[in-house]
């Protein structure tokens, strides 16, 4: 989370340089990347509690259809909205959402939240600085017989793609965060998403755990016995495990394929869908951000 | 008590020259608990799949309820809806996102209603004290919870036998305490339940039957007093006596107890 902070407010403080006073721009930045570094201070590893947090989430009761479909609408509004607001309100929105509707804890949402920032951030860097024969824009440094420079333009277009981009990732959060996997592929599925691909979500899915699971036992017992005693060992005790997991993963898909015969599978798995009808109060809300998001894409950039 | 299945000579090998299963004849009843001894790779498993279906014998016959089973698809649904099987490792058989979808899965593929599909996880859900991990992940539960999710998939099914392959081979004690109190419930349903295990004194303790194999072969099948007192069906089987059973040789005691309680004083 540290990685992440600093890159924040290096991002920050380079689109906003030479557009608002100095004394602002260094305590917005140090405000920002702080509070990200600390807030986001968390033990749980990434992957694991997505789904637990979303089990867990007060919007689980909404019907999963309706989400699916405004967080997609939503999605379209900011990545098609011309000015920087929209995906700034749909940013603010769905950590609003997540946060203090869903029940989720805003340490867990943005330690969750770090990993695809962290891509994002150093995407905005590369966006922002750019390589040329003179010095030009707001900020230069001289570098390999020519000038890395910060211009205007890069500072407007970064601004841009980075409240598109964020708001987006939000959005697909705010469905994540409150929508379990098993939920999204049955939404798909009556979207006529064909079977196949379905299918192989749900197994997907379910063997992703099987496999950490058979993977961390195997390096558990690779660590018992000084597998990673030093980095060459460690390269082969790992090289070995990947290898042994491939073997097994082949003989559980055996297995599991049994199982699922001894259980009159026919070539299709189906299962019985929760209910989560959908309410009307709910579905006004979700109408309601909607209109709202597509109002504020609207607003000319 | 009524026939449900009966397996007449058959045999199976996985490849050539490698023999599992060989002129191999039981039947198995409704309301009978029977254990299946033998030591690994005596041919327990592939007994098993062999009579729910997802193993073909090369050679023998198998009958449902007195009628052959065939070699179409719906005889092979009618022996797999009859005849459940909880696999040893739960993990082989958990294949959905939540509880009550895994639970689902055997009814749905039974071509049943919504509502009857419903009625049935209900059911199942309830017969094994499933509730509070009704919307949970198959991989957040504990051994012991998967255990119990993986006995309701094959109940909900309905079955009139159910084979349980080692069941309580990594179970705690409270976990194996309660799976023995859900076949407590099971057996007063009348359902045929046959359990494979390697403990000798569960064995002992709760079957009235038992089937011992050696080699891919039947090597006993008879009541579990005369089978533990053949000292030499034992040794040859990598078997041993029961710790109930050798107090009451010792105590000379009549019957023998099952259990600590039936020792007097």
């Amino acid at each position: 989370m540290t990685a992440a902070g600093l890159l924040a407010a290096a991002v920050l403080g380079f689109m906003f340089l030479g557009r608002v006073p100095f004394w602002l721009l260094a305590t917005v930045c140090a405000g920002a990347g702080g509070a990200l570094a600390v807030l986001g201070r968390h033990s749980h590893e990434g992957i694991l509690p997505a789904d637990q947090l979303a089990r867990r989430s007060r919007l689980q009761c909404v019907s999963p259809g309706l989400k699916f479909w405004t967080v997609l609408a939503l999605i379209c509004l900011c990545l098609c909205g011309r000015s920087v607001w929209c995906g700034t309100a749909l940013t603010i929105l769905a950590a609003v959402l997540i946060t203090a509707v869903g029940g989720v804890h805003l340490h867990d949402y943005l330690h969750l939240l770090a990993v695809p920032l962290i891509f994002l951030l150093l995407s905005l860097l590369a966006l922002l600085w750019q390589f040329g024969p003179e010095a030009a824009g707001v900020m230069s440094f001289p570098a390999f017989g020519g000038f890395f420079s910060v211009t205007a333009a890069a500072q407007l277009r970064t601004e841009l793609l980075a409240a598109r981009v964020l708001g987006a990732v939000s959005c697909l959060y705010l469905l994540s965060l409150s929508t379990t996997v098993s939920q999204i592929i049955g939404v798909l599925r009556r979207a006529r998403c064909p079977d196949i691909v379905a299918e192989l979500m749900y197994l997907i899915y379910r063997y992703i755990f099987v496999l950490l699971e058979m993977h961390r036992t195997m390096k558990d017992a690779a660590g018992s016995r000084m597998g990673y005693r030093n980095w060459r060992t460690g390269l082969r005790t790992t090289g070995k495990i990947y290898a042994n997991l491939l073997a097994r993963s082949y003989r559980q898909a055996s297995k599991n394929f049994d199982a699922m015969e001894s259980r009159c599978y026919e070539g299709q798995i189906c299962f019985l869908e929760s209910r989560r009808p959908l309410r009307t109060a709910h579905a006004l809300t979700a109408l309601a951000v909607t209109a709202f998001a597509a109002g504020i894409a609207l607003i000319p950039g | 008590m009524k026939e449900i299945l009966r397996l007449e000579h058959i045999c199976y090998a996985y490849e050539e020259g490698r023999t599992a299963l060989s002129d191999l004849s039981v039947t198995l009843s409704g309301g009978q608990k029977v254990a299946v001894l033998g030591s690994n790779g005596a041919g327990k498993s592939t007994f098993f799949l062999c009579c729910n279906g997802v193993l073909r014998p090369n050679a023998g016959r198998i009958f449902l309820s007195g009628r052959e089973v065939g070699g179409s698809r719906s005889e092979l649904i009618r022996l797999r809806q009859s005849v459940g099987l909880v696999f040893q490792d739960a993990d082989s058989q958990l294949i959905a996102g939540t509880v009550a979808e895994e639970i689902s899965f055997g009814p749905m593929n039974l071509g049943l209603s919504q509502e009857e599909v419903r009625r049935r996880v209900d059911t199942a859900v309830g017969d094994l004290q499933l509730q509070p991990l009704y919307d949970r992940a198959p991989h957040d539960l504990s051994g012991g919870e998967k255990k119990r999710v993986s006995i309701a998939d094959v109940l909900a099914m309905e079955p009139q036998l159910l084979l349980f392959d080692e069941p309580a081979s990594s179970l705690d004690p409270a976990n194996t305490r309660l799976l023995e109190e859900n076949l407590g419930k099971l057996a007063r349903r009348e359902l045929g339940l046959v359990i494979a295990t390697h403990d000798v004194d569960f064995a002992w303790c709760w079957a009235d039957r038992l089937l011992v194999f050696r080699d891919g072969g039947l090597a006993a099948d008879g009541e579990p007093e005369a089978i533990f007192s053949d000292e030499d069906l034992l040794r040859s089987c990598g078997l041993q006596q029961p710790t109930l059973f050798q107090v009451g040789k010792k105590l000379r005691l009549s019957p023998l107890p099952r259990t600590v309680a039936d020792i007097p004083g």
